[in-house]
């Protein structure tokens, strides 16, 4: 792959952060409320000016307040959260990132495995009793909001069924043996949100996966090769699939953008401490130093992933060059 | 590359299936031998910090009751009992509080505790507000200020004294934690406000926090070196449910809480029925109100949009369109007091109800606002005295779905009367400014009309009667009530010397708000609480008769309780007070009430027949929306060949 | 393109036959896509119930006027039983379709007209412009959604101005409108500008003879008739994004709860514990109106692009 291709690639992701940190401080100086009579009604006047003073409010907007905030943003500092008094923005986000990653992992995992696998045995047998049954179903899934999916699943097999915990990462005061029980009782907590995290993704992964299977099939050079006798399977494998795959990785990476919408409905629903929980929590509490803080990390993560699949992209299929 | 595809998906695959295998062997047995006796309380407020200075809502207090002392404690009937002080005594001219230090007592990281840790904390917000600076978000500093105390000093390790500028007896009633000089002592004013008290913290009370995860649990330790009765409970854990009271409630029933505070109404009625819990009802220090626009003149800009406002009897009117036992019935399913005054029931010292309270009657509201000069145009929209119609715009906060359900009841009643009422909901951050006045700064214009929300008591009603002070416009009051009767009474009553002095002239204060009425006070909203029966047992309120274990002044029912299973277990006590005069839950902070939002409805259905019903409609929906699915794919699928449908 | 000239009324005439036969024919090949159709009978009932929810339900009901007692099961009175007021649930649903529906609608104009703006300038001007434009999009695409949503729903509050209604619309819902189409306009313009691209490229044998014509008349008569196909099958599936993104704002607390969407009474049954009370018939209705809706969009849009796009059309 061109070092020129991958250069003017980094160099616009580059690009793309110092805007939106800019717009992080825009966005941020244009919110209503002043922070220091949002965080309380009656907050007494004496705190409330030594609480500006502390966020650097009370200096001046440019420039003051903006080169300290590039500096402190050069420096990894996002400042420190409102409601969660000066505990630093990346420790309160730090503590809430790792639940999400590994539900979000996990469900993404899952749902590329079986989706696509889904998606390319439907497009593959089209028109047979698993495309009928799959794609009604991944067309259902892919019309329902995250949280429906939360909410049947938390009523059949946590409520009713009590087949699972209906909140939290782990069973509270309750002193684990040893690690393989504390990851038993994790993975318990964890199953009905990864699942809904899965199911929610499935729908999506198996169309797409379905659609560039039947599109690849009547490519010239599948009907050729099918003409030169090669087995089913093999065809699958050798051409179709690969050719699948390369909007498969676009879709990977653009669904992390949208990773938070869905995680903040499904971690409300499951009481799940993570990203999305967080995100309601600084929002009801006006803590904009950690919503910006959730906003910037997301963005530069997708920037981020968009990049890497630019560059798989360019990998997978060598005329991307341009 | 090509070639190997395939084979990494089945790879993929076949780890796919591991992870799901290790997730669906799931549940451990439980080994509850092993465990500690843990108690655990589910709230829906968030811990905002470990430092007591910093914390604003009732989960803070809470939890800065156990792990500190107060210097004097709460009993059960609301009189003084030992905390960090045994013994106290007042000098015959008022002024001076002699304390009797505990001997021997340990903070619970060893180093004794003495009058000297008590002499600083004092000493420390005293400094503080001599300077004109508060501590942390200033919430402490009115004990201290309310008792008018000029210095504390450690006579010796065993003795505090409390100097006052005029006689009272607040310093029995404060709510300041005492810290320990060996971990706060070397630190300035700055360095305090910002301290994290990272946990263990190290305190004095019952339990200490050894561990905080924000937006999840607080779990406090039993203080091995604590001096007073040991409860049944080796740890203590909050758990958080900052976004859904449903998750809180689904834990609850499923056994992984044994205490919860504030379900909805509706949850609260269902949790009746379930065996082996008690649900407690009591009245709360807060209230839910009407709000006006009372600013006395023109804001260029911004402003009410009626003069009419400015007018007490146009407001006075505008009370007997209230029904507000409907209110209590429709909005809180009954758990709720009608309200009257800004002091509530609860605060039983000093509370005093209207002696001729308005009545729901929406022929005398058009005959008083007749009377008043408001009378009704052509149309049948009543004038303002400028001669123009009355319009009244409703605001109120998106933190509360009983919010919306009172707009459209007063919507309703005001229409009845020739007053149309627009209302629309707004985030509490844009809420805050529009309720601003130019006094808070030169953006600001209070333009409103009438807007709901609702506040929060301390256990002293001295935060709650501020708010309609003059002084408190362009800072904490929301109606930009003016009198100089009032002004005059706030001061008077602070600085009486006892509490039956006091009484005389907050009960003015209640008769000025009454009939001024800067609000209309819907109605005190109760403290649902609900707790298993099976794990802990003798279960005390505060007040005894009345109250409710958790979340009110003090720490003491924590340790109070008994392991259930090692006693014989005492029949549930399931008290219920929805209209009792007084109780005692809640605890202090004059923070927004955002917490209890009691949605309504008695109604749901026998218990177990739900969840068949439930899943009965679920499978019926689900099978519903498979069938189109199916059938729109089907037909798709069947008339085309490898081109699909669409191919001529 | 011939390259005999014709006279203008030929042209004309032309162009109308050409037109009706392209419909026609697009309706026979719709037709033919039972899919499509059966999405198409959904979206007609729920626009049905849309336009006249008075008509079939009566006035929206209020916490005054709730006919019923609180969380009543499914009865003969109540077919799908009542919310936490007393309210009928079909009422609800029903109203709940208009709102919905409407901020779907108005959400997917404010997006389509935006990206497809900047998609055709984008792809028919070209150069730097082209450079530029793509940059904010892209930019755009980065952007977390729904947290921008978040964050940006007081911000436009606030400059929207509190009390201020737009064509009727109250703010709050103008909020909700504009957060989706600003959060969600970059996918399209990236989909236009392509084909934009694509068609001017063809285009220039017809540019060179449009002696005079300036970029505005080649971009709204030649362009943009070329990619209308495209934008029609992009609209309908921004649609259903759009009513999900509105279910999904709602759910977390950013609704008008005085205008219950679907999404504002899933919320109210959220927080009012119904899930847990059992109280299904509380969110299985408007649940299944915003799946259905969803789903007849998918449905559609997936018809429509099949239909009308004719690189696919070609490929297959």
């Amino acid at each position: 792959m061109g070092s020129r291709y991958l250069a003017r690639k980094i160099v616009q992701a580059i690009l793309t952060i110092v805007f939106i940190v800019l717009l992080n401080f825009v966005l941020f100086r244009m919110m209503p409320g002043s922070p220091d009579r949002v965080l309380a009604r009656n907050l007494p006047d004496a705190a409330r000016a030594e609480l500006r003073e502390r966020w650097g409010l009370d200096q001046p907007l440019i420039p003051d307040q903006l080169v300290a905030y590039i500096g402190a943003i050069a420096r990894g500092d996002l400042g420190s959260s409102y409601k969660f008094s000066n505990t630093p923005v990346t420790e309160v986000i730090g503590d809430r990132i790792w639940p999400t990653l590994i539900l979000f992992g996990l469900g993404e995992l899952i749902a590329i495995v079986v989706g696509l696998g889904l998606g390319a045995y439907s497009g593959w047998r089209r028109g047979g009793p698993v495309d009928y049954v799959g794609n009604g179903f991944s067309l259902i899934l892919y019309s329902m909001p995250y949280f429906v999916i939360g909410m049947i699943l938390l009523i059949v097999f946590a409520t009713t069924l009590g087949w699972f915990p209906t909140s939290g990462m782990f069973s509270l005061g309750h002193r684990f043996d040893s690690p393989v029980e504390q990851i038993a009782d994790f993975a318990w907590h964890l199953f009905l949100p990864l699942m809904t995290v899965a199911i929610g993704l499935i729908g999506q992964y198996s169309i797409l996966m379905r659609s560039s299977i039947i599109d690849t099939l009547t490519e010239d050079y599948v009907t050729t090769a099918k003409a030169k006798g090669l087995t089913d399977g093999r065809v699958l494998r050798s051409h179709a699939l690969p050719n699948a795959r390369l909007p498969a990785v676009t879709l990977i990476a653009i669904n992390l953008g949208y990773v938070i919408a869905g995680a903040i409905t499904v971690e409300v629903v499951f009481g799940w401490p993570g990203i999305g929980t967080l995100t309601v929590t600084a929002l009801n509490a006006r803590d904009y130093p950690v919503l910006q803080g959730i906003f910037l990390l997301l963005s530069i993560s997708v920037v981020i992933a968009n990049l890497a699949a630019d560059l798989i992209y360019g990998y997978l299929d060598p005329r991307v060059r341009t | 590359m090509r070639s190997t595809a395939g084979s990494r998906l089945a790879r993929l695959a076949a780890l796919a299936l591991a992870v799901s295998a290790l997730l669906v062997a799931g549940p451990p047995a439980p080994t509850r031998a092993a465990d500690p006796l843990v108690l655990r309380v589910g709230t829906s407020q968030d811990l905002e910090a470990l430092n007591p200075f910093n914390a604003y809502q009732y989960i803070g207090y809470e939890i800065f009751f156990l792990n500190y002392d107060l210097l004097v404690g709460f009993g059960n009937d609301l009189k003084p009992i030992p905390g960090f002080a045994e013994s106290w005594s007042q000098s015959p001219d008022g002024k001076t509080w002699t304390f009797k230090i505990r001997p021997g007592m340990k903070w619970s990281d060893g180093t004794p505790a003495t009058a000297e840790d008590a002499a600083w904390t004092f000493q420390m917000i005293i400094d503080a507000i001599k300077d004109g600076n508060s501590v942390g978000y200033g919430y402490l500093d009115p004990d201290v200020k309310n008792a008018a105390m000029v210095s504390a000093t450690a006579a010796d390790p065993e003795t505090l004294v409390i100097e006052l500028a005029r006689p009272n007896d607040r310093p029995l009633t404060t709510t300041i934690p005492i810290l320990p000089k060996h971990i706060w002592g070397d630190k300035t004013l700055d360095q305090i406000n910002e301290f994290a008290n990272d946990a263990p913290v190290v305190g004095t009370g019952p339990y200490q926090v050894v561990e905080w995860k924000t937006g999840q649990y607080a779990r406090l330790a039993r203080n091995p070196n604590y001096w007073g009765n040991r409860g049944a409970a080796d740890e203590v854990i909050f758990q958080f449910f900052p976004d859904s009271a449903d998750t809180m409630v689904q834990a609850f029933k499923a056994g992984e809480l044994d205490y919860i505070r504030n379900p909805s109404a509706l949850q609260f009625n269902e949790l009746k029925k379930e065996p082996g819990t008690a649900t407690i009802s009591a009245t709360s220090n807060g209230w839910t109100q009407l709000g006006f626009n009372t600013y006395q003149e023109e804001i260029p800009g911004g402003g009410a949009s009626t003069t009419a406002l400015r007018d007490p009897a146009f407001r006075d009117a505008l009370g007997y369109a209230i029904d507000k036992q409907a209110l209590v019935d429709k909005v809180l399913q009954g758990y709720g007091i009608v309200g009257t005054t800004q002091v509530p029931p609860w605060e039983r010292r000093f509370h005093t109800d209207p002696a001729d309270p308005r009545t729901f009657d929406i022929e005398l509201a058009k005959q008083k606002l007749d009377a008043a000069g408001y009378v009704l145009d052509g149309s049948g929209n009543r004038l303002d005295k400028d001669g123009k119609p009355i319009n009244l715009r409703l605001y109120f906060p998106n933190s509360s779905d009983d919010y919306p359900k009172l707009a459209a009841f007063v919507t309703d009643w005001f229409s009845q009367l020739g007053i149309p009422v627009k209302s629309q909901s707004f985030d509490s951050g844009a809420l805050t400014d529009i309720l601003l006045p130019p006094e808070a700064g030169d953006q600001y214009k209070a333009d409103y009309d009438m807007f709901i929300w609702g506040w929060g008591g301390s256990p002293d009603p001295n935060a709650l009667l501020e708010i309609f002070t003059t002084g408190a416009i362009g800072s904490t009051s929301d109606s930009q009530f003016s009198d100089p009767d009032y002004d005059a009474a706030f001061v008077t009553q602070n600085e009486a010397p006892t509490t039956a002095d006091r009484k005389g002239y907050i009960d003015e204060l209640q008769r000025i708000f009454y009939d001024k009425a800067p609000y209309h006070i819907f109605y005190y909203d109760n403290e649902l609480h609900a707790y298993h029966t099976d794990t802990f047992a003798n279960w005390q309120t505060q007040p005894t008769e009345d109250g409710t274990p958790f979340f009110v002044n003090g720490s003491l029912n924590y340790t109070l309780l008994t392991d259930a299973k090692a006693t014989p277990s005492p029949t549930p006590v399931v008290t219920e007070a929805p209209s009792a005069s007084a109780g005692g839950s809640a605890a202090p902070t004059a923070a927004p009430t955002q917490a209890p939002s009691p949605s309504p409805a008695p109604g749901g259905q026998p218990g177990d027949s739900t969840g068949t019903f439930l899943l009965i409609g679920g499978v019926a929906v689900l099978i519903v929306l498979v069938t189109v699915g199916i059938l729109a794919w089907r037909t798709r699928g069947r008339r085309g060949g490898p081109g699909s449908g669409e191919e001529e | 393109m011939t390259s005999t000239p014709l006279s203008d009324r030929e042209l004309r005439a032309e162009r109308w036959r050409l037109r009706i036969r392209g419909w026609s024919d697009f309706a026979g090949r719709f037709g033919r896509r039972r899919d499509g159709v059966i999405g198409v009978g959904v979206l007609v009932l729920f626009t049905m119930l849309a336009l006249f929810p008075n008509l079939i339900v009566g006035p929206l009901q209020t916490a005054t006027t709730a006919p019923g007692q609180p969380l009543q099961p499914p009865s003969l009175e109540f077919p799908l039983g009542t919310d936490d007021l007393g309210r009928s649930m079909l009422n609800l649903t029903v109203h709940g379709a208009r709102i919905s529906m409407v901020i779907g609608l108005l959400a997917t104009v404010v997006t389509v007209l935006l990206g497809a703006v900047i998609g055709i300038v984008s792809g028919y001007l070209g150069g730097r412009t082209d450079t530029f434009l793509m940059r904010i999009t892209d930019f755009f695409l980065v952007l977390p959604t729904f947290v921008l949503a978040l964050i940006l729903a007081p911000i436009i509050l606030e400059l929207v101005g509190s009390d201020a209604e737009i064509m009727g619309i109250p703010s709050t819902l103008v909020v909700i409108i504009v957060v989706i189409g600003v959060t969600s306009w970059a996918s399209t313009a990236r989909i236009i500008r392509s084909q934009a691209l694509s068609v001017k490229e063809r285009m220039f044998i017809a540019r060179a003879r449009v002696i005079g014509g300036g970029g505005g008349h080649i971009m709204w008569r030649h362009i943009m008739p070329n990619v209308l196909n495209l934008i029609v099958a992009n609209t309908v599936l921004v649609f259903a994004g759009a009513i999900l993104t509105e279910t999904t704002l709602s759910f977390i607390g950013l609704g008008d709860p005085l205008l219950p969407s679907w999404g504002v009474i899933l919320n109210s049954a959220q927080t009012s514990g119904a899930p847990g009370l059992g109280a299904w018939w509380f969110f299985v209705p408007p649940a299944t109106c915003i799946v259905l809706v969803v789903l007849a969009f998918t449905l559609v849009g997936g018809a429509l692009d099949d239909v009308l796009n004719p690189r696919m059309r070609a490929r297959r």
